[in-house]
């Protein structure tokens, strides 16, 4: 599939916005990631194919610049990048409701694909506030997976559901002159 | 989703210049290292794991980027062993046998498997830093040119490694104009949620408001009027460099069959 050149710069871009959003979240001490909000950009503007290869790259380039263990999460971006390009196509991301309910799409199976590569990678533990809660639910009889599972999926579905109104808040914010460059930006016209 | 990101995460990149052995190697023969380290990472048993890791960070020290690995062990390291020790030490149920140390129930499976996933985690992040300390985006850009990577491909990897420094640098400015004009990051969860769309949306719209721009000037230059570019001054390359690569890349298999010897 070949992309044209203002979908590759969009790419770029997005890359670099994933990379600095998530260093904004962590200068206010938001207790989310909130690091895929230029890759649901693309996808809604560009479609899955556009999504699934930012998501993949943010991560390889994350792990190249500044956290290498990042690298191993790319399946769960390449997962976030291609249903919001999937749901941007069926139109759900044409109000505030749907965009919603796309965030908690995208966070349940996002967490599905993440849940694996924690466990079996990282032990079930990524050094970040979920601990806290996988911790908890371990010490109340759950079993590893069922805890790291519950963990991640709570704060997911928030991160998701945030990052997904972000994207659609900017992309309703944009000029037009700027979204008719991209076709696939019809599906998502209300 | 990634994992809790260091304190030291503002600086754009890790790269600290320099002209040892490993900086003028090829970037393409440093990340066919970086592959295999990543490999060894998930095949070897922590008795291979530890010293491999340790022998980067040696490697790294010699190239003039203790620091940096120093930093990024201790950020990452350090809350991944902390919750490892009270996930799989002491609440996991595993097999085998526990003990009580000051006053603490600790499984020995469990501590034993805490050292295997920390050996893999500093194997691969030893190995990742060797690369990012020693190869600047640049060389890299071009290093992919010059070995006939589609140009849009390269484009779009190598980019956000440039572009990242000015973006990280307007994000910066941005939010010191915002706490001028009284903006908290300090406060409550609350006040610091309202202060995030007013260091977001400036950002986002100026990166989003480039794109036309930078296409433009793309297709202007025809970068993908040729199926590959030429590179005037790519990063040198050898013979043996080349071989080194095969041979790196032809061992990832008789590694893995190791490791699940060894295991």
């Amino acid at each position: 599939m070949k992309l044209d050149t203002k979908s590759l710069v969009l790419m770029a871009v997005a890359i670099v916005i994933n990379v600095v959003v998530g260093q904004i979240a962590v200068w206010i001490k938001l207790p989310l990631y909130v690091d895929a909000v230029g890759t649901v950009l693309v996808g809604i503007l560009a479609g899955p194919f556009a999504g699934a290869l930012t998501g993949v790259l943010t991560n390889l380039i994350w792990g190249l610049i500044s956290d290498p263990v990042a690298a191993a999460f790319f399946p769960v971006s390449l997962v976030i990048g291609a249903l919001a390009g999937i749901l941007a196509r069926m139109g759900w991301f044409k109000s505030v409701g749907m965009t919603i309910a796309a965030g908690a799409v995208i966070g349940v199976i996002s967490t599905i694909v993440a849940v694996p590569i924690i466990v079996y990678m990282f032990g079930g533990v990524t050094g970040a506030g979920t601990d806290f809660a996988t911790a908890y639910l371990l010490a109340v009889g759950q079993e590893l997976v069922q805890s790291v599972a519950i963990a991640n999926l709570v704060q997911n579905l928030a991160d998701k559901i945030l990052t997904c109104l972000i994207a659609w808040l900017i992309v309703k914010r944009l000029p037009m002159r700027f979204t008719s460059g991209f076709a696939f930006y019809g599906y998502s016209k209300a | 989703m990634a994992v809790a990101r260091p304190n030291g995460a503002d600086h754009a990149l890790l790269y600290v210049p320099g002209r040892s052995f490993l900086h003028r190697l090829n970037p393409l023969t440093k990340l066919a290292l970086v592959l295999w380290c990543a490999v060894a990472a998930f095949a070897l048993p922590p008795q291979g794991t530890i010293p491999l890791a340790l022998l980067a960070i040696a490697v790294g020290i010699f190239a003039g980027a203790g620091k940096v690995f120093a930093r990024r062990l201790i950020f990452t390291l350090t809350p991944l062993a902390l919750a490892l020790f009270v996930v799989h030490g002491m609440l996991v149920d595993h097999e085998g046998a526990r003990a009580a140390v000051l006053g603490l129930d600790l499984s020995h499976d469990g501590l034993a498997y805490m050292v295997r996933i920390l050996g893999r985690i500093a194997a691969l992040l030893s190995g990742s830093l060797l690369f990012v300390c020693t190869t600047h985006p640049a060389r890299l850009l071009k290093a992919l040119d010059s070995h006939n990577f589609p140009p849009g491909m390269a484009y779009v990897i190598a980019s956000p490694l440039l572009l990242l420094e000015p973006f990280t640098q307007r994000a910066r400015a941005i939010r010191e104009a915002q706490m001028a004009r009284g903006l908290d990051l300090q406060g409550s969860f609350l006040t610091r949620a309202r202060a995030f769309p007013a260091l977001l949306m400036p950002l986002v719209t100026l990166a989003l408001a480039d794109i036309d721009h930078r296409a433009q000037v793309l297709d202007g230059r025809g970068f993908r009027a040729m199926p590959h570019r030429t590179v005037l001054d790519a990063p040198a390359d050898s013979g043996a460099q080349r071989a080194a690569r095969w041979i790196i890349v032809l061992s990832i298999p008789v590694l893995i069959a190791g490791g699940i010897l060894w295991h």
